[in-house]
């Protein structure tokens, strides 16, 4: 059930519209039931019973990026992400998911599973492409676009403390998210080398698992907590100075989402509060470390996307444009409207090829008016919803710390 | 409820995608920025004048209840179907048809968000003025229908003052023109600014041609800060009466700057009992005379201190906090309510005053804003609209309100309009003679009275 304080929320809704054109659905929908505004007064209605939560509120509902720009602009402080999720969550509790999303979302949260897959997906070329392909494209990114598996996963290459070959100067325990595992493995060389020729160790817990952002905003909290819990346990700070993350949903569900939805379902959510401070974006923690004095020059010309998971989720704004104007030689162009939603929104990219299609359209169109060599982005699903879109193969989608680690190689 | 032969007509004309009638749909269009409902039976979008004014033929063949729709921004219930009906939303009818730089006009769809057009148009060094606080949301079309004012009407007027034309489809489906793209124009009835106001009650606008000026060169906003209201209130009428213009005047007393401060962090002075928000713009030396000027004299009429943006997106910054005034305060109650009496600006403090004391008697927490520049007031009334006994005083307050503005030659609405919400004031205001003129108006553009019913003449129909 929706929690009480979450419940008072619909009636802080005024009927403003000041996020209706915030909203980038609603800016190719225009009609309010896409609009934030719009799904405040539903989830109402169901609240006050004069509705019942159908498959058609449950499109609506998940017509939506989560991006919480609507969030972020109300000025009356309506929470309408966690309301919205809550209401997700209760939406699945009635309706329950279609099965091929369960198996998803449950394979996603298992890793155990995940290098069967890989395995089986290896031998398949990709093995996104057996689970989700439609007519050659999964979404709206055509299947030869899509990323190659890593060899092996990242946690398999490395072993549980990588330690700097210098002094010691710092330790952090490094949450490794699914993308970064299976799928962008230089993100986490990047991560890996950067921090140890800063003179950080890096400690690697074996047994993580996804972060469980990906099934809990489908609304399967069941199968979130599962993940919460095992990677509460592993990840007790401890005396290390950060937990970082390279992934800014992994990032947001560790210092927000754990404890947020542990609270809501009646949990205990102390532990998670507590990792919540500790958890860094790796471009908050590396900024704090002047890089500027580890970077030799790499020329060209680079533009930066904010994810929402980042900017809105996090408020981390400047730290990954720091980062990348310490770079000697790189030139950094500020793309138009670089905190408007790339389109992605994790599932929403597959279940609503269209607009998506449309929202990427005009990001694409942004980073092509800047002329730049790179698009930097500190969030895989960004990165896949960019480089899928881009036609551009001069173009290259990357995470800020792989041009870091470039320029320290 | 309507026909099926009905919706498979309005099927026919919009495709099933554009003609809502499910009822999660429905109640997504039975609000606006007030606090009542009203269920439609359907919501069509139509793409084009042609569409439109089919739906209106299908409309008055069967003599069905049709009601305009912009954006659902509207403070009265002036875009709900009152008695159920068709709703026409004119969100995705939302282009921008031409910005003609050489005889400074542009003509668009009435779904355009203000803001888009002022964006478009100030890309090409020119400039739409009429501002309301809900820019980034209203449409054209809406700000039309109520003639939307806004912050910068002190020095720019309002939106009548910047219509051209208009192509209209009346109630029974036929279209016409109204005015045309020249400034000057005094070829029969000026109908353009008859629909001007109208609240959707006398014919739909499908195609508006607005009148534009060149962008101003530079602008600064200026902050001044006030220990007491009445000193504030007493700057904004000297300042009028000085023969100083500046581009906007709000004034925002303690409460709001404290709501504005939670939701933006932009430092306002939380101590502070007012103050004074305004603009100057045009030629860059100009602008930097009217700065010294208006800090000077805001520093002589008691100003404790007068802050200068030093930037563009400082201006922005507080432009932005300032529209979200209605929005913040909210933050402190459920529900909250704009009161838009308008009094000659002479008489601005001690409305202010008044405002205040009529609240503090019925006990109804207000925070104070105005368009100060226009005598437009704008205190926020803030409830909860679940509490009855709560709602009966705000509604004695607004009474008292009112009552006051229109015993100092004030008017009922500055600029919200009427709606659901006032019509009851109505007939204080308007004389029997006057409202038997405006009614005949209404017949003769919509004999069937199938256009908004239950608008602002329909008072006690309801
Ligand atoms: C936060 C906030 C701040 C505001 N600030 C101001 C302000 O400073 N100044 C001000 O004047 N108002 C203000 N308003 C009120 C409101 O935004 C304006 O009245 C606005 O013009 C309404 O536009 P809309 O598109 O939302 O119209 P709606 O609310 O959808 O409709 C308003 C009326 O217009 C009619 N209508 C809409 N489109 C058409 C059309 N194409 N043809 C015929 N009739 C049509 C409707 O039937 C209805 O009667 C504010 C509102 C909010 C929520
Ligand atoms: S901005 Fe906030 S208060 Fe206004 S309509 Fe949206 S959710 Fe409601
Ligand atoms: S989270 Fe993003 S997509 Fe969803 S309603 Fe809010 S603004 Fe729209």
């Amino acid at each position: 059930m929706i929690s009480e304080q979450l419940r008072e929320q619909v009636y802080s809704c005024i009927k403003c519209g000041l996020c209706m054109n915030t909203c980038p659905v609603y800016r190719q929908l225009y009609f309010e039931g896409a609009s934030p505004r719009g799904k405040v007064q539903l989830i109402k209605k169901i609240l006050e019973g004069e509705l019942e939560i159908s498959a058609y509120f449950s499109s609506l509902l998940h017509t939506c990026l989560l991006c919480e720009t609507c969030t972020v602009n109300c000025p009356s402080g309506v929470d309408l992400n966690r309301l919205m999720k809550a209401a997700r969550a209760e939406v699945v509790r009635k309706l329950g998911l279609p099965l091929e999303k369960r198996a998803l979302y449950s394979l996603l949260s298992r890793n155990r599973l995940l290098p069967f897959f890989m395995f089986w997906g290896r031998t398949l070329e990709t093995p996104l492409r057996s689970l989700i392909l439609k007519e050659g494209r999964a979404g709206t990114i055509p299947a030869t676009r899509l990323p190659r598996l890593n060899s092996r996963p990242l946690l398999d290459q490395y072993p549980q403390i990588v330690s700097p070959a210098g002094p010691r100067v710092g330790r952090v325990l490094y949450f490794v998210g699914c993308a970064t595992n299976y799928l962008f493995e230089n993100v986490g060389r990047a991560v890996i080398t950067t921090l140890n020729s800063m003179g950080i160790e890096v400690i690697i817990p074996r047994a993580q698992v996804c972060c469980g952002f990906p099934a809990g905003q489908a609304g399967m909290r069941k199968i979130a907590l599962r993940n919460i819990r095992q990677n509460l346990e592993l990840f007790d700070p401890g005396d290390a100075d950060a937990v970082v993350v390279d992934c800014a949903t992994c990032g947001t569900a560790l210092k927000k989402e754990y404890a947020n939805i542990l609270e809501e379902m009646g949990e205990n959510a102390e532990a998670a509060r507590r990792l919540g401070q500790k958890v860094q974006d790796i471009s908050e923690y590396l900024s704090k470390l002047d890089p500027a004095k580890y970077l030799k020059p790499v020329r060209g010309r680079v533009t930066y996307h904010d994810p929402c998971h980042l900017l809105r989720s996090q408020g981390i704004k400047e730290p990954p444009r720091n980062l990348l104007k310490s770079i000697p030689d790189m030139e950094f162009v500020e793309m138009a409207g670089a905190d408007v939603c790339c389109g992605g929104g994790g599932a929403f990219q597959f279940d609503h090829p269209d607009v998506a299609a449309g929202i990427t359209k005009n990001k694409v169109q942004a980073i092509m008016e800047t002329g730049a060599h790179f698009v930097a982005t500190g969030c895989p699903g960004c990165r896949l919803q960019i480089h899928g879109s881009l036609g551009d193969e001069s173009i290259k989608v990357v995470h800020p710390v792989e041009l870091l680690a470039l320029a320290i190689s | 409820m309507l026909e099926e032969k009905v919706f498979e007509e309005l099927i026919s004309i919009v495709g099933a995608e554009r003609c809502k009638r499910s009822k999660e749909d429905l109640l997504t269009y039975c609000y606006d920025a007030c606090i009542h409902e009203y269920l439609p039976d359907a919501v069509v979008f139509p793409k084009s004048a042609q569409e439109v004014a089919h739906i209106m033929k299908t409309a008055s063949a069967h003599n069905i209840f049709v009601t305009p729709r912009g954006a659902g921004s509207g403070l009265g219930g002036e875009a709900l179907a009152k008695y159920g009906g068709i709703v026409i939303c004119f969100s995705m009818m939302n282009r921008i048809l031409e910005i003609n730089t050489a005889n400074r006009y542009a003509v668009v769809e009435p779904g355009v968000v203000i803001a888009d057009l002022q964006k478009a148009v100030e890309r090409a060094g020119l400039f739409y003025p009429p501002d309301p606080g809900s820019s980034a949301v209203a449409t054209m079309g809406g700000s039309v229908a109520m003639n939307a004012g806004g912050m910068r009407g002190v020095k720019y007027g309002v939106t009548k003052d910047y219509l051209l034309g208009l192509e209209i489809v009346l109630p029974s489906g036929e279209m016409m023109m109204t005015g045309t793209v020249t400034s000057k124009d005094v070829t029969g009835y000026d109908l353009t600014r008859l629909i001007c106001g109208s609240e959707g009650t006398l014919a739909l606008v499908t195609r508006i041609n607005v009148r534009l000026l060149p962008k101003p060169k530079t602008k600064r906003t200026l902050l001044a800060i006030y220990n007491s209201i009445d000193a504030a209130g007493d700057t904004v009428s000297k300042i009028i009466e000085a023969g100083i213009v500046p581009a906007t005047l709000e004034l925002m007393d303690k409460r709001l700057i404290k709501a504005l401060d939670d939701f933006t962090h932009l430092g306002f002075p939380l101590d502070a009992e007012a103050v004074l928000l305004m603009d100057v713009d045009g030629d860059p030396e100009t602008v930097e005379n009217q700065v010294a000027l208006v800090a000077d004299f805001c520093r002589r009429q008691g100003a404790r201190e007068v802050r200068v943006s030093s930037s563009e997106k400082e201006n922005e910054q507080l432009w932005f906090a300032r529209r979200s005034a209605f929005g913040a305060v909210a933050r402190m109650r459920p529900t909250c309510l704009i009161e838009d009496a308008t009094v000659p600006v002479s008489f601005l403090t001690a409305t202010i005053k008044k405002v205040i004391e009529i609240c503090e008697r019925n006990r109804v927490q207000v925070a104070v804003l105005a368009h100060a520049g226009d005598g437009n007031m704008h205190p926020l009334m803030l409830c909860d609209q679940r509490d009855e006994e709560e709602m009966a005083r705000v509604n004695k307050s607004m009474d008292e309100i009112v009552d006051y503005a229109l015993s100092v030659g004030g008017t009922l609405s500055g600029e919200h309009g009427i709606g659901v919400n006032k019509a009851r004031y109505l007939p204080k205001q308007l004389s029997e003679t006057s409202l038997k003129m405006m009614k005949a108006i209404k017949r003769t553009f919509d004999p069937q009275c199938i256009l908004n019913p239950g608008g602002f003449l329909d008072y006690g129909a309801l």
